[in-house]
């Protein structure tokens, strides 16, 4: 079998323009992490059920371990390593850490990140709302509640400075 | 300010927040290569022949190596442990016969993992199936090959303890109830699975091995005694663990065959096993029968217990703990804090072809869920309330000290007070009103109670019942030149947020600010040994009693120092806010950080006849140590028509002592309870009954989400303190609890049926067997 020809693929992350050289059949989450040293997307079942590796493409959640790099080519993607602002922690971090969300920290990248998106779609919603968007995340440690709770704080702090608009909201909008 | 009892923002969650974490997988070293593993299909076979020869010839393919490579660079892996169990002797890789569906056969190691993946599926193996030995029952029958012919037997280990006259006692009761009851097989599933970076120095001889691990010192001790490594060149290297409940408190044989193959090759060698892999191959645990046999009285007054408790243990023991080890636990929980006359418990322990059995949140839980179960079932025998018989059999304040049958002495044990504090939070009167409004509806509805207690980390005569100890635990505590604090613990945090809690009591000890303690692990080089690592619910106590007690001789010699400086004696002085002043005149006050400035730089103007060191290691024992126990309440409606359970409201009545951060030690309790409620409802490891893996992926083996898992209600007691260190392990309950309280309020739904439940796992499917809607498969 002879070696796989690599392509070029030119997209924006966290609102810097990269390339990388990739095999076509490399993933968005393995061309993120070993490619674009950026390893704060994590990788918990690679067959798209656990939303680990979740980042945002032009303002949509989704699986980067079910998405190619090349498929992303000319998009927009938002990891967690662009979620803050002049050193300062995104409304969703800092309603997860005051929330005390989370336990281990492999799963959390890919709910901020769900979180992020989810309160875009929905900035005022109901528990029963939260539970129902983050579904598709899994997390081991904790027993969710904390996760809830930290999404209805971010709720109340994206509300609080919603004439800030985050990076995440920016590329949401189109901007 | 105190820190001990506030939910501080724990230090961990800056770096977890923002993809600044740096897990295993993080790790990339120049010229790193990178492994995949080559797994048997077969449950057991023979091995016919190996052909690697087209993956050694694959673009970027680096090396094949097979069990006969592992046979020259590894030492045979064996425990010796437990005496009396039969252990085999095997080598990371297989040799000659393929022992569970995954077994692994052979290592390819390439330039990339995707290059490393193409290659593995061009090894061919052939094999020559034998007979598979997958259940208890299998184990058992002589027609079924042995597991491991050089032990001529599946049943690796057997025990019997008795306790008081159990003859006479099952002789004079009113009645004998026995039932027998069946655990399945659960998988632990950490979101981040299994992983390392084997990295051999030829210039310098020294391995270096970064883990996901729960002991660093534990995967030193073995590898160094495998690969014949001494251990001064063996470090260990763990950074943050994406979660592990006892699956990476152990070493596998991927690991051997990592480091070996990074030496053999003078490369650094990367695996991360993917999530099918992990299902299939890494560990399962809790598969466990019980049969059981109570004597009691015509009231329900509990007289004496026999178990016989028979545990699959898969095929290959992981080192360094065979699972025979954790009946031991087991044996001595199962009485719980209910007074006994007699107690007789018989272990079997068998070898299966599937994967290894691990320590899972509590490894000897079966003994809460089959003690409950079984207070349940008698009491609707006797027809008395289930709360009541809890309260007739279980230990009072009064009654202690007091020691278990099994001989720990159960002293300041509040179990009775969690379940006493769990009825004035419910209304059980109205509970049932409204349950029998509900039948009458064709509805139904359950509540059940479960009460347990935990040696978290126990009195000190637990070791003597158990037959072993776990020993001191080492904490070294250092002040720096600026007069902040250095903490480095033999505890490898996994979530639990040491690096908070353990930061809490040095600062709360010493008198400094929270944010001038750092807390340092995971690093072999200077942590202290501990076999264990973080396991058994041992850092509440242990660790921090550890990180108090040297925190308080550094400041004793800081108070001895500035006595001389202000002219005062040590016991008039106090530190608060990193300043040292006499009590009563705070104008008479130095800096902590002037003093620790003069100990590293200017001894000389130190007062005399004082050894100015500043950092010490303390070895914490657990002084009179104690008990963590809860009760647990949940209510459940159960869909009779697709069999699905419901839960309504679940609530937890529990006592850890002193929290020292709540919001990390309800997380614990929360996070307990979500896995038992998978592991009834949704969780099975599950083989056919030809020893195939029927779980692979997270479409079949089932974790619960946000909207399985119920708003979890924590009241929260504390018993007066034994030592200054009242905080106990809490990180086990809430697993080893919930799945008899769920499967109790299942059945108390399902009463008007006629259903008694003595198994464990709950789906749907079976709840609709159980209640004769649809025929049992």
């Amino acid at each position: 079998m002879s070696p796989i020809a690599r392509v070029t693929v030119e997209l924006t992350v966290n609102g810097q323009p990269r390339q990388a050289l990739v095999e076509p059949r490399k993933t968005l989450a393995d061309t993120l992490r070993e490619d674009l040293g950026l390893t704060g997307t994590h990788l918990g079942c690679e067959h798209g059920v656990c939303g680990a590796c979740t980042v945002l493409v032009n303002g949509e959640a989704i699986r980067s371990c079910l998405m190619l790099a090349i498929q992303a080519r000319g998009a927009e993607v938002l990891t967690v390593e662009g979620l803050e602002q002049e050193g300062q922690m995104h409304p969703v971090q800092a309603a997860f850490r005051e929330s005390h969300s989370f336990q281990c920290g492999f799963c959390t990248p890919g709910f901020v990140m769900s979180t992020v998106a989810f309160l875009q779609e929905a900035p005022s919603p109901t528990e029963a709302d939260i539970r129902e968007a983050l579904s598709g995340n899994m997390c081991r440690c904790t027993g969710y509640q904390s996760i809830v709770e930290g999404v209805q704080l971010a709720a109340q702090k994206l509300a609080a400075t919603a004439e800030t608009p985050t990076p995440g909201m920016a590329v949401a909008r189109g901007a | 300010m105190r820190t001990i009892g506030t939910s501080i923002q724990r230090v961990e969650d800056a770096r977890i927040l923002t993809g600044r974490g740096r897990y295993v997988d993080d790790v990339t070293l120049p010229g790193m290569l990178h492994a995949a593993f080559v797994r048997s299909p077969h449950p057991h076979a023979r091995i016919a022949s190996l052909d690697a020869s087209a993956a050694r010839a694959m673009p970027g393919v680096v090396a094949v190596l097979t069990g006969a490579d592992m046979q020259r660079l590894s030492n045979p892996m064996s425990i010796q442990m437990l005496p009396g169990y039969k252990g085999p002797t095997f080598y990371p890789l297989a040799t000659d016969t393929v022992r569970f569906v995954g077994d692994p056969v052979a290592i390819v190691v390439a330039e990339s993992r995707y290059l490393a993946e193409d290659a593995r599926d061009t090894v061919e193996v052939e094999y020559e199936p034998l007979t598979p030995v997958v259940t208890l029952e299998h184990a058992q029958d002589p027609s079924r090959p042995h597991v491991f012919e050089e032990l001529g037997t599946n049943v690796v280990f057997q025990d019997s303890h008795t306790y008081g006259d159990v003859d006479a006692v099952f002789a004079r009761a009113d009645r004998v109830i026995a039932h027998t009851f069946r655990q399945h097989r659960y998988a632990n599933v950490p979101m981040e699975t299994r992983g390392a970076v084997a990295s051999y120095d030829p210039g310098s001889g020294e391995l270096t091995y970064y883990a996901a691990t729960q002991s660093p010192h534990g995967v030193r001790f073995a590898l160094s005694g495998l690969l014949n490594q001494p251990a001064q060149l063996l470090r260990v290297v763990s950074n943050d663990v994406g979660g592990a409940f006892g699956l990476k408190g152990f070493v596998y044989r991927e690991d051997v065959a990592l480091a070996a193959t990074s030496k053999s090759l003078g490369r650094p060698v990367k695996w991360i096993e993917d999530r099918n892999e992990h299902l299939i191959a890494s560990a399962h645990a809790r598969e466990e029968d019980v049969a059981l046999e109570a004597a009691i009285t015509n009231d329900g007054t509990l007289l004496g217990l026999r178990a016989a408790m028979t545990m699959n243990q898969g095929a290959y023991p992981l080192l360094p703990f065979p699972s025979a080890l954790f009946a031991s636990i087991t044996r001595v929980m199962l009485p719980g804090p209910y007074r006994l006359q007699a107690y007789k418990f018989d272990t079997t322990v068998v070898a299966t072809n599937k994967a290894p059995y691990v320590a899972y949140r509590g490894p000897w839980a079966v003994e809460t869920w089959v003690r409950e179960r079984m207070l349940d079932l008698i009491a609707r025998e006797v027809q008395i309330d289930p709360v009541e018989i809890r309260r007739k059999n279980m230990v009072t304040a009064a009654e202690q000290p007091t020691p278990m049958i099994t001989g720990p002495t159960l002293e300041r044990m509040s179990a009775r007070q969690t379940l006493d504090r769990t009825l004035e939070l419910m209304d059980y009167a109205g509970f049932r009103d409204a349950q029998q409004r509900a039948r009458q509806a064709g509805r139904y509805k359950g509540l059940g109670i479960a009460t347990f207690i935990e040696a978290a980390p126990g009195p000190r005569n637990m070791s003597e019942a158990l037959g072993f100890g776990l020993g001191k635990e080492r904490a070294h505590v250092r002040l720096e030149p600026d007069g902040h604090l250095t903490v480095v613990t033999a505890q490898m945090p996994h979530g639990q947020g040491h690096e908070t809690t353990l930061a809490q009591v040095a600062a709360d000890e010493m008198g400094v600010p929270f944010e001038h303690v750092k807390v340092v692990y995971g690093d072999t080089r200077f942590t202290p040994f501990s076999l264990i690592g973080t396991g058994g619910s041992r850092a509440a106590t242990m660790a921090s009693g550890a990180v108090l007690y040297g925190t308080r001789k550094v400041k004793d010699t800081v108070l001895k120092l500035a006595a001389g400086m202000l002219e005062a004696s040590p016991a008039d002085l106090e530190i608060d806010n990193a300043m040292i002043s006499v009590k009563g005149a705070p104008q008479r006050a130095l800096p902590l950080g002037q003093i620790a400035m003069l100990v590293y730089m200017a001894p000389q103007h130190l007062p005399p006849g004082i050894e100015p060191i500043v950092e010490f290691d303390h070895d914490f024992d657990g002084d009179e140590g104690g008990w963590s126990q809860a009760t647990h309440a949940v209510w459940v409606e159960v869909d009779p028509d697709t069999g699905q359970v419901k839960i309504d409201r679940y609530l937890v009545v529990e006592d850890c002592g002193t929290m020292i951060n709540p919001a990390i030690g309800e997380g614990q309790v929360r996070g307990g309870v979500a896995q038992g409620i998978g592991g009834v409802l949704y969780e099975h490891a599950a083989y056919d009954d030809d020893g195939q893996f029927l779980a692979g992926t997270f479409m079949d083996y089932l974790l619960p989400t946000t909207t399985e898992v119920p708003t979890i209600e924590i009241d929260h007691l504390e018993t007066p303190p034994i030592s200054p260190v009242n905080f106990r392990g809490v990180g086990e309950g809430g697993a080893i609890c919930a799945p008899a309280a769920l499967t109790n309020a299942i059945e108390d739904a399902l009463a008007p049926l006629g259903v008694k439940i003595t198994e464990q796992y709950l789906p749907p499917v079976r709840i609709l067997e159980l209640i004769g809607a649809i025929a049992t498969e």
